[in-house]
Parts: C-alpha cells; sequence; structure tokens
C-alpha cells in the first residue's frame, strides 16, 4: 500500500472582489497516494483552478484560504511564511500551467528558465551539473537539448508544452499538477503530450493531479477522479468505478456528453443553463435548478455532504440516487 | 426612421462608456486629486475678471501689470554694525531686521536720524488682508499676476496641446494606415524636428517674431506635434489597424477614408488624449522657461514672475521675500503636475493592463 | 539587419541634407548679422562695415552662400568662428564638449539607475502607502518649473548653507598657477570614468556565468572594491597625483549640478518604469516564475524588469538626444561653460558657422541615437527582429 502524498481537506477558499466575496472552493477534500494519478473535472469556471492555485498558494492576491488543511507529506502547508513555501514550490508540488505560450518569459533563454529553478532549490549545483540535467530532462520529454539556447518564441506550441513538462520536473517534485496542459495545441499535439505526460509519469512513479474540462482524457489518464460542481466537489472515486456507474446527476450529464469513437451513434445530451454565481450562497443541491432527473431521484433539499457508495466511491448525498 | 434609432443607440452607449469611463478614473486617487488641482487653478483664471467685472477689485490697484498701491510703512532708522555677532544681530543678513531700516540707505533723506521713525513706501510688500499675497517691487499685487499666469497657462497649454495632438494624431494614423512612401516621408520629418534643439530654436524665432501668446501656442503646437508624438500614434495606429474590425470593415466596402475615420482614429483617440495632457504639462513648462529667459513679449505669465524676481535679486534673498519666489514657482510646478496626474489616471481608464482587477 | 542599417544611413543622409539647408537659412533669416553692431560705432568709416561682411562672404547673395557652405560642410570645411576669429567651430566644440559630457553622463546614469530602482520598487509595492508618498514626490520632481528649483537649490546649499560653489566649474583663483589646462584635467577625469565603468561592466559580463547566485554576488562585490582600491592607487600616483587638487576642484563644482539635475531627471524614468512593470506583472510567466519558488526579489529584478526595460531604455536613448539641448538652460544656470552655452551665444550673436556647426552636432548626435535606440531593441527584445523596411 503506497502512502498519501497529498492529503487535502475540508479546503474553503474565496475571492474579494468589489461586488463581494466569491467562494471558489468550497469543502474540498481529497487525498493522492505516491504514483497515484488523480483527475478533477469539471466546467470552465468551477474551481478546478482554484484549487491548483490554493495548492501551490499562488492566488492571486485578492484571494484567501479561509480554512481547510493541505499536507504534503504530513506537512500542513496553509499558513507558512512565503519562505518556507518557496521551499516547497517546484521541490514539492510543481505545475504545469495552461497555455504553455504565457509561461515562458520572451525574453529569457529556455534552458536558462529551467536552470534558475533548478538553481533555486539546489544552490549548491556546478554548472555542468545542471546543464545536464537539463539535457536528461528533454530527452525524457522527446526534445533536443540544443533548445536550451532558444527563445520561447523560437519554439513551436508543441515545444513549448514539452518543454515546460521538463521545467515542471526540473527540481524532481512529488506532486505536478497539470492543469489544462492541452488547452490550445492541436489535436494531434495534444495526443503526443498526454502519452508524453503519461510515460513520465509512470517512468518517475510521479503524483499526478490532472486538471481537465475533457472526461476523456480524464479517463485516459488518470486512477482516481473528482467531480467539480460550482466549487464543490459532487462525487469522487476510482476512474474505471465512476464511469462504470456514474452516481451524481452532473457527472452522468458529463459522460452523457463526451462522443464515443467506438459504439453506436447516440444523440449527445448537452446541459441547459449555466453554473450558478459563486458569489451569492447556495442552499441545498447547487446542480438542481439544471438537473434534468430532479424531482425523481434526489433531496435538492439536503446540504451538500459526501457519502460513499462504493469502495472508495464517494457521491453529494443530495443528489445521489435513492437506492 | 431606423436611422434615428440607430444613432439614440450609439449616443445611449457612448453616454454609457462615458459613466463607465468616469466611474474607473474616480478610482484613482492621485488621477482625483490633479483634477481638483486643475478646477482649482481653472477657478483662479476665471475668478479674476470677475472681481475685475464685479468692481469688488478695483483696477487700478489690482491689475496684474500697471496697479499700483502705495503701502506706508513706518521703520525705526538704525545703524548696522560693521562687525558681526553683536547683541542685536548674529550676522550680516540679520540687520536690519523687522521694522528698521538701515541709515545708510536713507542718504537721500536728509536730517534722518537713528532713532528716528521713518515712514516709507514698502515695495515689495508683504501679504496682507488687501493684497493676500502680498505686492511686488512695483507695488502690484502678486495673487492677481498669479490668476493671469493662471489664465495664460491655461490658453497656452490648452491651444498648444490641442494643435500637437491634432496634427499628430492625424498624419500617425495616415502614417500607419497608408505606409510606404508616406510613412518614410512623415518619419523622416519626424527625425527632422528631433534634431533641431528646442530651446535655441524658440531663441531664433523669438529673435525675428515677437513672441505672443497665441504664436509661441501655435509654434509649441506644431513643433509637438510633427515630432516624437506622431512615432508613438503611429505605432497604435498600427496595432488598431490590423485588428480583425478594421479587416471587416474592408470586406464589407467600406472606402479607405470611412475605415480611417469611424474605425482608426476612434481607437487612437484614447491614447491621443492621453498625449494632448500631457503635452499641457510641457507646453507650460515651455512658457515658463522662454519667460524666465526674458524671449516672450507678454506682460504676465508665472516665468515672467519668477523672471522678474530672479532679475531683481530677491531669489538670492531667500525666504525674506517667499511671497515673490514661492507662489509662481508652486504655481508653475502644482499645475503641470495636476494635468500631469489627470493624465496618469487617464491612462488607468484605458490601459486595461494597468487596472488593480 | 545591415541592410536595414544600410537603408536608414541612407534616409538619414538626406535627412541632414535637409536639416543643414533649413537650418542655414533660419540663422540668415535672423534680423542684423554678426556684425552689425560694427554700425552703430560712429569711429568706424562707413565703408569698414562693408570690408567685413566680404572678408567673411557676407555680401553674397543667400542661396549662393547656402551652396557654398553645404559643399564646404560636405568637404570637412566648417568656416572659422566670427567672434573668436582664428578659432574653427571644431576647435570651440572640442573645448567644450568635454565639460558638458563629463557633467550630462553623470547625471544621465545616476538618474536612470535611481528611477529604474524607484519605479521597479514603486510597481511591486503597488497599493501601499510608501508608493503614494513616493510617486506623489516623483511627480513633484518631474513636473517642478526646473529654473526656478535649480535657483531655489543653488540658494539652499550655495548661499544660504555655503556647501557648494554657486555656479562656474572652477575657482579661478586655484588654478592661477596650475600646471595643467583645465582641459587637460577634463579629459583625464573622462578617461578615468570610461576605464572604471569599463571594468565594472567587464566583471559584471564575467560573472554572469557563474552558476552560485551567492558567489555571484560577492564576487561583483569583491570587484567593487578592487575598484575602489585601484582608483585610490591611481589618484596618488605619477602624473594623477598632480591633476588631484585641480580635479577634486571640478568635481566639487559638479556636485550641485548633479544634484539638482539628477533630482529633475529621475522622475521620468521612475514613472515609466512603474507604468511597464505593472503590465509586465500581470503576465503569466511572472506566476510560473513565483510557482518556481523564487524570491521575489529576483522575479522582480530578473523577471519583470528584464522585460519591462524595453521602452524604458528607448525613452533613455531618446533622453541622452537632448543632453546638449536640456543642457542649454542648467549651463546657463549654473554658469557650466559647456556645449550648451556655446549652441546659445553662437545662436544670439548670430556666429552662424559656430552655430551651425553646434546644430549639426546635436543633429547627428540625435541621429545615431534614434538608429542605436532601434538597434538595441532587437537586442533587448529577441521577439522583435528588425524587418528591413524604413
Amino acid at each position: 500500500m503506497s502512502k498519501d502524498v497529498l492529503v487535502v481537506k475540508d479546503l474553503n477558499m474565496h475571492y474579494e472582489t468589489l461586488s463581494g466575496d466569491v467562494s471558489a472552493v468550497k469543502n474540498v477534500s481529497f487525498t493522492v497516494k505516491e504514483g497515484e494519478s488523480f483527475g478533477l473535472v469539471g466546467e470552465s469556471g468551477c474551481g478546478k483552478t482554484s484549487v491548483a492555485m490554493s495548492l501551490l498558494q499562488l492566488q492571486a492576491d485578492n484571494a484567501k484560504i479561509s480554512s481547510g488543511s493541505i499536507k504534503l507529506d504530513g506537512i500542513e502547508m496553509v499558513g507558512m511564511s512565503e519562505s518556507e513555501l518557496r521551499k516547497v514550490r517546484w521541490d514539492g508540488i510543481s505545475i504545469v500551467f495552461q497555455g504553455a505560450m504565457n509561461a515562458w518569459n520572451p525574453v529569457v533563454k529556455v534552458g536558462e528558465q529551467i536552470r534558475e529553478a533548478i538553481r533555486e532549490h539546489y544552490p549548491n549545483n556546478t554548472k555542468i551539473q545542471n546543464t545536464e540535467k537539463i539535457e536528461s530532462l528533454f530527452k525524457m520529454v522527446g526534445l533536443d537539448s540544443t533548445i536550451m539556447d532558444r527563445f520561447p518564441h523560437e519554439l513551436s506550441g508543441g515545444m513549448k508544452q514539452r518543454a515546460v513538462i521538463a521545467l515542471a520536473l526540473s527540481c524532481d517534485p512529488k506532486v505536478v499538477i497539470a492543469d489544462e496542459p492541452t488547452t490550445a495545441l492541436d489535436v494531434v499535439i495534444q495526443d503526443q503530450i498526454l502519452k508524453e505526460i503519461k510515460k513520465v509519469q509512470e517512468l518517475l512513479g510521479l503524483s499526478l493531479i490532472y486538471i481537465s474540462h475533457d472526461i476523456a482524457v480524464i479517463a485516459e489518464m488518470t486512477d482516481k477522479m473528482a467531480v467539480m460542481y460550482a466549487g464543490s466537489i459532487v462525487e469522487k472515486g476510482p476512474t474505471s468505478e465512476i464511469f462504470a456507474n456514474p452516481q451524481h446527476s452532473y457527472t452522468k450529464s458529463l459522460l452523457a456528453s463526451t462522443p464515443s469513437v467506438v459504439g453506436d451513434k447516440v444523440k449527445l445530451n448537452s446541459l441547459e443553463g449555466e453554473p450558478p454565481s459563486l458569489i451569492d450562497q447556495i442552499e441545498g443541491c447547487s446542480f438542481a435548478p439544471r438537473c434534468p432527473n430532479r424531482n425523481t431521484t434526489c433531496h435538492p433539499e439536503l446540504d451538500m455532504e459526501l457519502v460513499e457508495v462504493g469502495p472508495d466511491h464517494f457521491v453529494d448525498i443530495c443528489s445521489a440516487s435513492r437506492n | 426612421m431606423e436611422e434615428n434609432i440607430n444613432q439614440d443607440l450609439q449616443k445611449e452607449l457612448r453616454r454609457e462608456a462615458i459613466k463607465r469611463n468616469w466611474q474607473l478614473f474616480k478610482q484613482s486617487k492621485l488621477g482625483m486629486i490633479g483634477l481638483y488641482i486643475v478646477i482649482f487653478f481653472l477657478f483662479l483664471a476665471l475668478l479674476q475678471p470677475f472681481l475685475f467685472i464685479t468692481g469688488i477689485w478695483n483696477k487700478g490697484v489690482y491689475d496684474p501689470v500697471v496697479g499700483y498701491e502705495p503701502i506706508k510703512d513706518t521703520l525705526l532708522v538704525v545703524e548696522c554694525p560693521k562687525e558681526y555677532p553683536t547683541e542685536k544681530y548674529e550676522s550680516y543678513s540679520d540687520c536690519p531686521a523687522k521694522g528698521e531700516v538701515n541709515i545708510k540707505k536713507l542718504y537721500m533723506a536728509p536730517g534722518v536720524e537713528v532713532g528716528d521713525m521713518y515712514e516709507t513706501f514698502i515695495q515689495p510688500a508683504p501679504p496682507s488682508r488687501r493684497h493676500l499675497l502680498g505686492t511686488d517691487s512695483l507695488g502690484r499685487d502678486i495673487f492677481s499676476q498669479i490668476m493671469e499666469g493662471s489664465q495664460v497657462a491655461f490658453i497656452l497649454g490648452l491651444l498648444s496641446a490641442t494643435l500637437g495632438v491634432g496634427i499628430s494624431t492625424i498624419l500617425g494614423t495616415i502614417a500607419a494606415f497608408f505606409g510606404g512612401r508616406i510613412d518614410a516621408y512623415l518619419m523622416r520629418q519626424s527625425d527632422l524636428i528631433l534634431m533641431l534643439p528646442s530651446l535655441p530654436l524658440l531663441f531664433i524665432i523669438s529673435a525675428f517674431a515677437e513672441l505672443k501668446v497665441w504664436h509661441l501656442a501655435v509654434v509649441l503646437g506644431v513643433l509637438g506635434g510633427l515630432g516624437g508624438s506622431v512615432i508613438t500614434i503611429k505605432s497604435q495606429a498600427l496595432q488598431v489597424k490590423v485588428k480583425p474590425f478594421v479587416d471587416s470593415a474592408r470586406i464589407t466596402g467600406g472606402s479607405n477614408m470611412k475605415i480611417l475615420f469611424s474605425h482608426v482614429l476612434p481607437n487612437v483617440a484614447p491614447l491621443a488624449l492621453l498625449f494632448m495632457v500631457f503635452s499641457v504639462t510641457g507646453a507650460i513648462a515651455s512658457e515658463s522657461v522662454l519667460s524666465f529667459l526674458g524671449l516672450l513679449n507678454i506682460d504676465m505669465s508665472w516665468g515672467i514672475m519668477i523672471y522678474l524676481s530672479q532679475t531683481d535679486g530677491f531669489i538670492f534673498s531667500g525666504m525674506r521675500y517667499w511671497w515673490l519666489i514661492l507662489p509662481a514657482g508652486l504655481a508653475v510646478t502644482f499645475l503641470a503636475g495636476g494635468f500631469y496626474l489627470v493624465g496618469r489616471g487617464l491612462d488607468d481608464v484605458f490601459n486595461p493592463r494597468l487596472r488593480k482587477r | 539587419m545591415a541592410e536595414y542599417i544600410i537603408r536608414r544611413t541612407f534616409q538619414m543622409t538626406i535627412v541632414f541634407f535637409l536639416f543643414l539647408v533649413f537650418s542655414y537659412l533660419l540663422f540668415n533669416a535672423i534680423p542684423g548679422n554678426a556684425f552689425s553692431s560694427l554700425l552703430l560705432n560712429p569711429n568706424l568709416p562707413p565703408d569698414a562695415y562693408q570690408r567685413v561682411l566680404e572678408i567673411y562672404g557676407l555680401d553674397k547673395p543667400l542661396l549662393e552662400r547656402t551652396q557654398m557652405y553645404i559643399v564646404n560642410f560636405f568637404k570637412g570645411d566648417f568656416g572659422y568662428s566670427y567672434k573668436y576669429f582664428p578659432k574653427t567651430p571644431i576647435e570651440l566644440i572640442a573645448e567644450r564638449l568635454p565639460r558638458t559630457l563629463m557633467l550630462f553622463s553623470i547625471v544621465n546614469i545616476v538618474a536612470f539607475y535611481t528611477g529604474f530602482f524607484i519605479g521597479k520598487v514603486l510597481a511591486w509595492r503597488r497599493g501601499s502607502k510608501a508608493e503614494t508618498w513616493i510617486t506623489v514626490t516623483s511627480v513633484f520632481s518631474y513636473t517642478v518649473f526646473y529654473p526656478w528649483f535649480a535657483l531655489m537649490m543653488l540658494w539652499v546649499f550655495g548661499y544660504k548653507l555655503g556647501w557648494l560653489p554657486i555656479g562656474k566649474f572652477l575657482y579661478p583663483e586655484k588654478w592661477y598657477d596650475a600646471p595643467f589646462d583645465s582641459d587637460v584635467v577634463f579629459t583625464s577625469m573622462i578617461k578615468f570614468t570610461v576605464v572604471v565603468s569599463l571594468i565594472q561592466f567587464a566583471a559584471y559580463l564575467a560573472s554572469r556565468g557563474i552558476e552560485s547566485l551567492s558567489l555571484r554576488r560577492n564576487i561583483r562585490f569583491v570587484s567593487l572594491i578592487a575598484i575602489f582600491i585601484g582608483s585610490y592607487f591611481y589618484w596618488n600616483n605619477g602624473e594623477a597625483l598632480l591633476q588631484k587638487p585641480y580635479a577634486s576642484d571640478i568635481a566639487y563644482h559638479m556636485i550641485l549640478p548633479v544634484m539638482v539635475v539628477t533630482v529633475v531627471a529621475f522622475a521620468g524614468t521612475a514613472l515609466l518604469t512603474r507604468t511597464t512593470m505593472m503590465e509586465v506583472l500581470k503576465e503569466d510567466y511572472i506566476l510560473t516564475a513565483r510557482a518556481k519558488g523564487i524570491s521575489q526579489k529576483r522575479i522582480r529584478d530578473r523577471h519583470a524588469a528584464r522585460t519591462a526595460l524595453l521602452p524604458v531604455v528607448t525613452s533613455f536613448i531618446f533622453t541622452i538626444v537632448t543632453i546638449i539641448d536640456g543642457s542649454v538652460l542648467t549651463e546657463q544656470i549654473f554658469s557650466w561653460p559647456g556645449m550648451g552655452q556655446l549652441l546659445l551665444q553662437s545662436v544670439l550673436e548670430e556666429d552662424i558657422p559656430v552655430a551651425m556647426a553646434t546644430f549639426s552636432f546635436v543633429g547627428v548626435f540625435a541621429l545615431i541615437a534614434h538608429l542605436l535606440a532601434d538597434v538595441s531593441y532587437s537586442y533587448l527584445d529577441p521577439r522583435i527582429r528588425i524587418k528591413s523596411q524604413g
């Protein structure tokens, strides 16, 4: 049994804006084990990226973590000082941002930007050691080592994204967060990048948190997953279990709206309406207004709470099927 | 009919946009401070004619150029010692002290002795209730001069800035839009203007033409308008030119002129407005420098006030005659600074990348 | 790139030619001429004035003179000064230029670094009390009425406190029996400054390759100390020792103008840096850098400031263009006998050859600086590759 690397418990985070507080993350709890890949799926604006930012505590200045705990290898990260956090960042948790185009500083060479991260966390390395390290990283993600001396704008989108992965691995992190790493790439490159991430993750035995709005990618990439809606996790469990036996109406809708390449042609279902505004306090089930099968199977009046419905499979109580 | 509705809608939209921008501008604290400063000086500039028309101020006394009022004072005649320090005076500059006059200065008045009281006109007179900021060495009211100076500053600043920005916006947009030879010509023209050293150039111009406020405004406006700002406006217009809405206007058959005036110019306008506000700052400073060097043929301005206080030697008399030195210099500084702050506030409005959230 | 530079040079030559013609006509448009005052002298025979004009060629028609001047100019013959007759304009410039350059290069470097540093801090501390106050101060010194401010400073430091000299670039009585010309001392001061900055720059470049950050910092610090020790030895040995009292006299006279102009000049850079930095801080790669665990200071200096540097450098180069132009007022106030005063005097006295020479010097300076601005842009921002078009 591998140990828990990252334990997130009851995490709450809100943005203070001019028009009121926006709760972006509500009572989110999950655990990532060593060498496991964990998927986080949901619509745009459901708080996936906010979760990722809270893990690194890189949230915007107006965002506050109001309660909860984030434990990396048993060490509490909420409430750490900036200098302590700096040591954890990249060394403990690193991240592959969405949109690799903008992740690189345009006026600094790619190699130098990776070297900088290594230098920060391994200050005693020699120049040659660092160069070798970068070369091996590039090799791992399928890049030529000459790219080190190039400027970001000289690389193609796919190359930049591979280099971003190399950058994320540069300090041997325990957990890598991949935040929609394939948006803005064309489909062929997307597939290559996904394979690359999978390969690297298995090779290094990394814990991976994969964030995407694309449930098909999650199916391909992860061992365990959680579905987020309006800032809360509504269903979580082993990926295969959730795909085989979705409990929450929202999960079902998500699955129904994804085309399948194999099998018969079926009409895709799309969800009506939009996710609720996060400024308002939501009473009861947040999904109820859009739920296609409300009034039949669920208890929209109950406050959100996860209940276990199968082995390691949790679902929001108010939308759990009545059986 | 439909046109009317369309126009109304456009007006409505424009009003909405102005309202929103004003909300944004209000958030910039320094921008608001700048606006208050500018309004304050505008108030001063308008107050003076009002005071003259209503007769609250007598033109003979308060006119900034020819006004005069004798202010009498009685002074104790003393003899300054040859060596310092003495019991009464610590150093050379302490004698004569306040309310005293050195007997050596009264060689024109025979029969006066040490210990007498001597009645004299004091010029420059210190601030009093009648003259809020005192009078200058010719007995003219400083406060009235400040007001006159702010009229000059507003006329000159706004006129030259409008002219300059008008020229540079049109030329810059044309350069960006038509490119090629026209662009190359305009760019080299601004190189030529930038090559000329500005202060000596203004010297030469003032040598063969008596410069009045209007002339100076035109000269500054044209020089500013043909110079570096064309290059900046051009680069902005180039960014607008490649925007999709310009292409779509072209596809739907808009003529070059129509595209230029209804699509490109409105999008360059915010930057031009910004430039205008900043160039008011420059124009005010230029006027003051030229007046300060005695090159302008105008009656009164802040620059001339400082010029006079310097030529009369008051600037090295320190704070003793502060009302001759401080008001004019601070007025130039504050009005220029006020316009600059307004410009920065506008920058926050027009440049979304500078906003906080 | 090469093609671009050639093209620009060609265009610049044409612009320069037009500039020459324009300035020459402009100077001649001023009523009267350099010798008009001779007419006022009743003791001179009436034809004397005419003879002087003939000697200097001022009796010829304007177009012919313009043509002659331009032709001679491109042959490298700038004529003789009307006022300082046997001297040529080149000699006069050679005498005055070092004084202006010395003063204003120091001012500009100091102003650039302070301005850039303060701008960085302003952007970084956005929204704090300190930011507001520093901004207010910067705006004040950016818009302060310069001649007035300079005179006030002269009064405070030169007169009231008496710490610093009021104007002039040396005490004439001290130089009465000096074994050197002031220009010799000036030249050696400039040489010293250039060598020191080159050494410092070389040390900076050499240490860039060092991987450990703390070692890098230490080496730079040591090199700075080494330069101090080196300059101490330089000024206490050989010829430099003899020049030292005179050099220090000049340096003493330089303090006040440097201080005053810096206070006025730094603010522009500071405010511009603040704006561009704020734009850069919104970029995604700043977030990446933070995620990498890099220290705030390093993110500020290395990532944000480096990109924000671009427009600042451009504006800095444009400031350099206006050095001589801007020196007119400063040199007038501090009675510093440099290029600015020469420029102003020659214009006022209608000493056309000198005025033309100084004008074209300023012009060439400006043209080259503009080209430099464009080229440096492509160096600092690898995204920009200069296209070969005007």
